[in-house]
């Protein structure tokens, strides 16, 4: 019988195979899927992350443990809507314009969809009416942007005012990406950042909390 | 002009090539030292290593004034680094793209315009990191001493790898000068990745400025002795204690 370890480690090693057949086991060997998330997967991705920031690993296999990590997300989402676990809440995340960087986007993008969140991706290159038009369309109580250029931080920061003036004061608007820091994120007047993608869970229930 | 011997240049590998184009007679340097373009990966790594080779050339040339760095901000990565003894000076640029292009301004003006841009110059050819042909093998090459002959995770990298620039559409071959070999070999890069191709006639007075000794404030940043690196919240890189 496969253990919540074993899924983390395959996640971890990018074992996209291992992890579909891991998946239906644990699931149907009575693991919750909040335990499946919390114990295994979103350590997992902590790990990860911290391998590349230490160096140990390169960009593709960052990838690759991504795409693992999707593959156990897929197959979690059906089992959460069975459960009658509706999203609590609803995002919008995009990569703003003139940066095409979503390795990180994509992270957090999925990391929120499998703590409560309805997210709405909206790609690289979001323009600030981009996100206004989809803020209209979608009503969401989250908004996540990422910047890992500096050369577009400006165009993160436009955002932020784009949104702040059409009126949405209440909505809150969280920021990340490498260059982004927790002072920057103050300036431009985001409600908050995270570091990584296991920490943006923590920073979107911490903004939406207050 | 002071002699040479007061000055060090500490460069990105990435340089190299234009570096030894302008510089042909006798360098206007005691010492320079080419760092490899990699560690632009890893901005905390870059940081340290930045800094542990001012601390060197301090120690090894007493007589050395000032640290030429052929860096821009790159992610973040020059921030915080500092200089006991001599000042550094460096162009006011995001990274080797802005400093290859003579500015921010004509940086973010090909952006605007071409999101899709994935910039080219003889180094980064070099690096053999650029997507194109023989990244591929490059990859495989590189992945095969980590994981041996599990071919299906070196396809699965490489997949990933390829994933990772599905937002690009347009290869810009940055030429500061003549030099076919990188220039045919970044339109096979586009043709292979069914790219767009522009060669795009770079901008030499960032490298030029810095090796002539013209510092002018506006586009260069001079760092005092014992100051470091900083940027203040419009992205100027300015001097802090
Ligand atoms: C991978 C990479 C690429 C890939 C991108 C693939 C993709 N689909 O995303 C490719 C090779 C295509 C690429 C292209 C370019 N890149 Co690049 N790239 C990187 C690199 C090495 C890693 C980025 C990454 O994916 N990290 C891994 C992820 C998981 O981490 P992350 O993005 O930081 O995200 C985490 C947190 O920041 C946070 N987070 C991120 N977003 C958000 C959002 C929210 C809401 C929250 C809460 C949190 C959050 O959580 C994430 C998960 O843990 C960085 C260097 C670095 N280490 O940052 C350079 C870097 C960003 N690139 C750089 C450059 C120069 C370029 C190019 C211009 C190169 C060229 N020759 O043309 C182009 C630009 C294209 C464009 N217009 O955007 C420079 C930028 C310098 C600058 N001006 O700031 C960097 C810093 C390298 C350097 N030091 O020079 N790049």
């Amino acid at each position: 019988m496969n253990t919540l370890e074993d899924l983390k480690t395959a996640v971890i090693n990018g074992k996209r195979k291992e992890v579909k057949a891991i998946m239906p086991d644990l699931l149907d060997s009575g693991f919750e899927p909040s335990a499946v998330l919390e114990q295994a997967l979103i350590p997992a991705m902590s790990v990860v992350g911290e391998r590349f920031k230490r160096n140990e690993i390169f960009v593709p296999e960052m990838l690759v443990a991504a795409r693992a990590m999707k593959e156990a997300m897929a197959q979690l989402e059906p089992r959460l809507v069975a459960a009658g676990i509706k999203p609590q809440y609803t995002a919008v995340i995009g990569t703003v314009e003139g940066d095409l960087h979503d390795i990180g986007k994509n992270l957090v993008a999925t990391m929120w969809k499998g703590t409560g969140f309805e997210v709405i991706d909206l790609g690289v290159n979001v323009s600030a009416d981009a996100f206004l038009a989809a803020i209209d369309q979608h009503k969401p109580h989250l908004v996540g942007l990422s910047a890992l250029l500096t050369t577009t931080m400006p165009a993160m920061k436009d955002t932020v005012a784009a949104i702040r003036n059409a009126g949405h004061t209440d909505l809150k608007i969280l920021v990340g990406g490498a260059p982004i820091t927790d002072s920057y994120a103050a300036e431009i007047g985001a409600d908050g950042y995270s570091r990584d993608a296991a920490s943006a869970v923590d920073a979107a229930r911490k903004a939406l909390a207050a | 002009m002071k002699p040479a011997g007061h000055h060090a240049l500490l460069a990105c590998d990435v340089f190299k090539e234009e570096i030894n184009h302008f510089v042909t007679a006798s360098p206007p340097w005691c010492a320079a030292v080419f760092l490899e373009m990699g560690l632009h990966d890893r901005p905390d790594q870059l940081r340290q290593t930045v800094q542990q080779r001012i601390a060197s050339l301090e120690a090894d040339h007493p007589q050395l004034q000032t640290i030429l760095l052929a860096y821009g901000r790159c992610g973040n990565g020059l921030l915080g680094v500092r200089a006991e003894r001599c000042r550094v000076i460096l162009p006011q640029a995001h990274d080797c793209i802005s400093i290859l292009l003579g500015g921010r301004a004509q940086h973010d003006a090909v952006l605007k315009k071409n999101p899709g841009t994935y910039f080219y110059s003889p180094g980064w050819i070099r690096g053999k990191r650029v997507p194109g042909p023989d990244r591929e093998q490059h990859l495989r090459e590189l992945y095969s001493e980590r994981y041996g002959d599990d071919e299906e995770m070196l396809d699965e990298l490489v997949d990933a790898d390829r994933e990772a620039f599905a937002h690009h559409n347009r290869a810009v071959y940055l030429s500061i000068f003549n030099k076919p070999a990188a220039e045919n070999y970044c339109r096979d890069c586009a043709s292979h990745q069914g790219w767009e191709f522009q060669c795009l006639k770079a901008d030499p007075s960032f490298l030029l400025q810095l090796i002539n000794r013209d510092w002018n404030s506006d586009r260069f940043l001079i760092v005092p002795p014992d100051h470091s690196i900083e940027a203040d919240s419009d992205g100027t890189l300015v001097a802090r204690p």
